[in-house]
């Protein structure tokens, strides 16, 4: 085992860290892993060097200068991983996209980015390129990785990955010392990635990160929670979400660990629990995800296996909130621990894939309580992460022993937090952005003196934890004046296995209100048990005893909070908050200005007198199509 | 993809560990305590007369292996593999009896063992000559050409030809000391019992091995669909004569093995009715698994036993049960199919598979 003992100069950038680490492991070592065929196809850290030298002078050789961006789409693979190195070797900059982008939103950040250089993995990602190349002038070669559907593309600007590493290699026998010399050649402060930060509220913005707050984010955060070049890690969350980028290339690379690439996006889970990796960084809905699975699959339990679950998580809870709370567990609690440990929680963590887990955590959104608990009931060292894109990653986090449920930590080293007059949280350290691509206006708001003004509302308990309320656009003033985060009681809501997402209204009106989504294969599988026959998400969620159904699961929630705060009607939505509706974005956050201009309608009929809303509305799916829905809702209102 | 369940973190990087055969520590542990009571616990601690059942369980599971390697694995119905039972038997008696031996390997107690091997070739070679028309017929056609092989080999040629070697008619005896294997001489039942669990260790291993790699990948291909596994380019008339060699070779050994427990020959030792009961034990262990030939076996054996224990005693009051046992014990049999056709179709061995889940799921059903 081995720690990184990488010292952050400004001379220092991502490619020169590439090739030091390539050259101290060499064939010893392996880098990287595919799952493909049933097996773990392992890339030693000379076949990554390899690969992405020949890319990269590849790029070279078809044009790629200093400052080129590079736009990347795709799964989680190993060639997207090289295309990213390759593009920084070369001085270019790494732009990913979503894989699912509309193409609308690919064509704004090509166009917008003046992306020269376009890397596809499939069929799918070539035809958006094509599709928009016409409009985007700058864009002059796409690449693509799978040979799939590609025999009858004959565009003299495509190109496989294959054949670009072939003229690389060409042009590394005339000028051997090429690529050497091309790395030595960046600074710590240039540019490296360039990040479309999803965006709430309007288009996307792009921010510019250099090599120096990468490595310094990486580092910091490793000063933290030290990582081992014998961990494994698996990269399967979108590389266009800065949390996946912190993991695989700031602390991936320093670090030295292996990254574990799933099959495909829909095996993740299970290839997960293959490898076992030793941390984890990944949004809340990850978890809630889990969550959710597990307390469906207890409920199909037997028995005798759901009295063994009862049992070790009431231990579980106890012992978790014993730590939480600070105080000494008795030696009865603990033998008690330790046999439910080994009737569960052993069993349970191996299901999920945590068995070897040292550290994982959760960020990008708020997380419930319920589900904090959940994971600390089962003994998983589950922590907060607070951070944007506009800091590399992360600047606050929990540490070993200090978690607490309701805030996410204290900063990270070479880290300062304060929070404004008004209440906002700002952040300072040399991982701090470099400001917007092409939008000085949005770098001068939220860059001031050095400091970054994050836009969310919180403040520093006692223990100097840092407590972030809610965004601060989104923060509500109740009945009484008292301010309110929707978040936290939406999250309380999510808990439920029933529900997948909810949209908590209220801001300065005479009662709280709700729109929810029910989880349709989990609420389904529940009619399909009561033999209540559904033909669709939309027939399912009016069905009375779905709308009883929710109710309950909101009276549980409603429980501890003051009456002001309770929710005093609620609807059930005809569809679940999606992405290529722009309803959320595409990290899973609501876009709470969008959905409140579309549902004005329903948020009307929740502030009336009315027990029915009539919606006439268009859908779109995931390739474009649309489709035009009338339906009628009920309104349920809450008692007590 | 590995074919076991294997506890979180632990993968493989190619297709030799994929493929491997202790893949975790847990099957590490099983296997040595499986094969601690195979050849340690049973042959020490247990009761001479269970050694004795034990070892008619190890005989009736390498009959059963073949038939499973037949019937489970490729899809050939064979309802004559009594028939290469005796072939083997056979040949190891009469290479023993017959064989002029040169004197050292007589001493050094290398003629039983070379019988062994040539009894498994021949009877493989005798099997394939049988399993020929599989090349053109399969399902009820195939099972008439198999029951041909019982009809031809035991009842024509062994017992009207065979038996006549030497002039004594029915049967043939082996004298004591000639079943010797290097300076041990077979005679008690822990001495039978260790040979069986050599030989079926040796055979379940051959088998498992080759069910793992190509030949195994063809057979289940052809089981599945014999059609389809020709067009992917397998060519399944090799591979279904090499089921039936296979197949004829344990079935051989397992043959010159039942010489050695019985010292004596004969054909009644291989009825038709062989052929049947090795075709319910692996349907009672469950078609397709090696386990279920052998939890058949043990299933059948030890039934029989304890309705003989059970038997016995009932017969001071109604002596004709004694008289008639044959016949209870075939109605047992044909009783203990119905019942596992009807409600446990997929054998002992799902029910295994089953319990294992049991644990592997914990604490959840699925």
């Amino acid at each position: 085992m081995q720690q990184s003992g990488i010292e952050i100069t400004k001379d220092l950038t991502i490619p020169k860290l590439f090739v030091s680490q390539c050259k101290k492991y060499g064939r010893n070592k392996v880098a990287m892993r595919e799952k493909e065929f049933g097996i773990w196809i392992p890339f030693t850290w000379q076949d990554y060097y390899d690969n992405v030298k020949y890319l990269c002078l590849g790029m070279v050789s078809l044009g790629l200068k200093k400052g080129d961006k590079v736009a990347m789409i795709g799964d989680n693979r190993p060639e997207g991983l090289w295309a990213e190195m390759a593009a920084m070797c070369a001085g270019g900059i790494g732009v990913w996209l979503f894989q699912d982008c509309m193409m609308d939103e690919v064509k704004y950040i090509i166009d917008h980015s003046d992306t020269t250089f376009f890397v596809g993995e499939t069929q799918e990602e070539v035809d958006k390129a094509l599709a928009i190349k016409d409009s985007c002038p700058k864009l002059k070669w796409i690449i693509w990785d799978d040979p799939k559907g590609m025999r009858n593309y004959k565009q003299d600007f495509l190109m496989s990955i294959k054949k670009v590493q072939e003229k690389g290699k060409e042009l590394d026998k005339k000028q051997p010392d090429l690529f050497e010399k091309l790395v030595s050649q960046g600074h710590g402060d240039d540019i490296c990635l360039l990040f479309y930060t999803s965006g709430t509220t309007s288009l996307p913005k792009g921010a510019l990160l250099s090599h120096w707050n990468m490595l310094t984010m990486g580092h910091n955060l490793m000063s933290v929670d030290p990582c081992y070049d014998t961990d494994d890690f698996v990269s399967y969350l979108p590389f266009a979400w800065i949390g996946e980028q912190m993991m695989s290339i700031s602390c991936g690379l320093q670090i030295g660990y292996t990254l574990n690439f799933p099959e495909e996006p829909g095996t993740a889970r299970e290839n997960i629990r293959e490898i076992g990796p030793h941390v984890m960084f990944a949004p809340p809905r990850l978890y809630e995800g889990m969550t959710r699975q597990v307390q469906v699959k207890y409920i199909d339990s037997t028995w005798i296996k759901k009295k063994a679950y009862e049992f070790a998580t009431w231990v579980g809870y106890r012992v978790a909130n014993l730590s939480f709370e600070g105080k000494k567990v008795s030696p009865g609690m603990r033998i008690l621990n330790w046999i439910a440990y080994l009737v569960m929680q052993k069993k349970l963590k191996d299901h999920l894939g945590m068995s070897r887990l040292r550290h994982c955590y959760t960020g990008g959104a708020a997380m419930g309580p319920d589900h904090f608990r959940f994971f600390h009931a089962l003994g998983v060292n589950l922590k907060q992460i607070y951070g944007q894109t506009e800091i590399a990653g992360i600047s606050i986090v929990h540490r070993d022993g200090g978690v607490k449920f309701d805030t996410v930590g204290t900063p990270i080293p070479e880290t300062e937090v304060r929070i404004t007059d008004e209440g906002e949280i700002i952040t300072r350290s040399p991982s701090v952005f470099q400001g917007y691509y092409k939008n000085d206006e949005a770098t001068a708001k939220t860059l001031v003196n050095g400091w970054l003004y994050s836009g969310d509302r919180g403040f520093i308990d006692e223990d100097g934890h840092l407590v972030v309320f809610d965004r601060s656009k989104d923060v509500m003033t109740l009945r009484d004046g008292r301010p309110f985060s929707p978040q936290y009681l939406e999250t309380r809501l999510k808990f439920s296995p029933y529900i997948q997402e909810a949209w908590v209204v209220g801001d300065k009106r005479d009662y709280v209100t709700a729109v929810m989504c029910i989880d349709y294969s989990v609420v389904g599988k529940w009619a399909d048990e009561r033999k209540i026959n559904y033909t669709s998400y939309q027939e399912l969620s009016q069905k009375p005893q779905v709308y009883d159904l929710v109710q309950k699961q909101i009276e549980e929630a409603n429980r501890d909070l003051p009456e002001v705060a309770r929710i005093h009607k609620f609807v059930n939505l005809y569809k679940a908050f999606d992405a290529d509706d722009e309803e959320l974005t595409r990290t899973s956050k609501l876009r709470r200005a969008f959905v409140e201009n579309r549902y004005k309608d329903i948020l009307a009929a929740l502030y009336s007198n009315n027990e029915m809303v009539h919606m006439d509305t268009t859908i779109t799916y995931e390739d474009g199509r649309e489709q035009r829905i009338k339906t009628d809702l009920a309104i349920r209102k809450v008692k007590g | 993809m590995s074919s076991v369940w294997l506890p979180c973190g632990d993968y493989h990087e190619n297709y030799l560990k994929d493929q491997g055969w202790w893949q975790s520590s847990f099957i590490k542990v099983k296997m040595i305590l499986l094969l601690a009571v195979v050849f340690l616990g049973i042959p020490f601690l247990a009761p001479e007369y269970w050694i004795g059942v034990a070892t008619m369980v190890g005989y009736t599971s390498m009959g059963a292996l073949g038939v499973q390697l037949l019937i489970g694995y490729t899809g050939l119905v064979t309802l004559g593999h009594a028939a290469f039972i005796a072939v083997g038997a056979y040949t190891s008696t009469m290479m023993i009896l017959q064989f002029p031996w040169p004197q050292f390997m007589v001493d050094l107690g290398l003629a039983y063992p070379v019988s062994i091997l040539v009894a498994g070739i021949v009877a493989g070679l005798w099997s394939v000559l049988f399993g020929l028309p599989s090349a053109k017929v399969k399902g009820f056609y195939l099972i008439l050409t198999t029951m041909a092989a019982q009809f031809i080999t035991v009842d024509f040629i062994l017992t009207q030809y065979v038996s006549q070697i030497g002039g004594r008619g029915q049967a043939f005896s082996l004298p004591p000391g000639t079943i010797k294997i290097g300076p041990f001489v077979m005679e008690t039942e822990r001495e039978i019992y260790f040979l069986m669990a050599v030989l079926l260790t040796l055979i379940v291993i051959g088998l498992a091995n080759l069910l793992r790699s190509k030949p195994g990948r063809a057979w289940v291909a052809i089981r599945d669909n014999d059609i389809a596994a020709e067009a992917l380019g397998i060519n399944i008339v090799w591979y279904k004569l090499l089921a039936f060699f296979v197949a004829g070779f344990t079935a051989g050994i397992a043959g010159a093995f039942w010489v050695s427990n019985t010292a004596a020959l004969s054909p009644e030792h291989f009825p038709f009715f062989l052929s049947l009961w090795l075709v319910g034990v692996i349907l009672i262990g469950g078609v397709g698994s090696i386990h279920g030939a052998i939890f058949g076996s043990i299933f059948m054996v030890v039934i029989m036993e304890l309705l003989q224990m059970a038997v016995i005693p009932l017969a001071a009051y109604y002596p004709k049960l004694l008289v008639d046992f044959a016949y209870i014990k075939d109605a047992a049999f044909g009783l203990a199919i119905a019942g596992f056709v009807i409600y446990e179709p997929n054998g002992l061995a799902y029910r295994w598979w089953q319990i294992k889940n049991y644990f592997n799921l914990w604490p959840f059903s699925y």
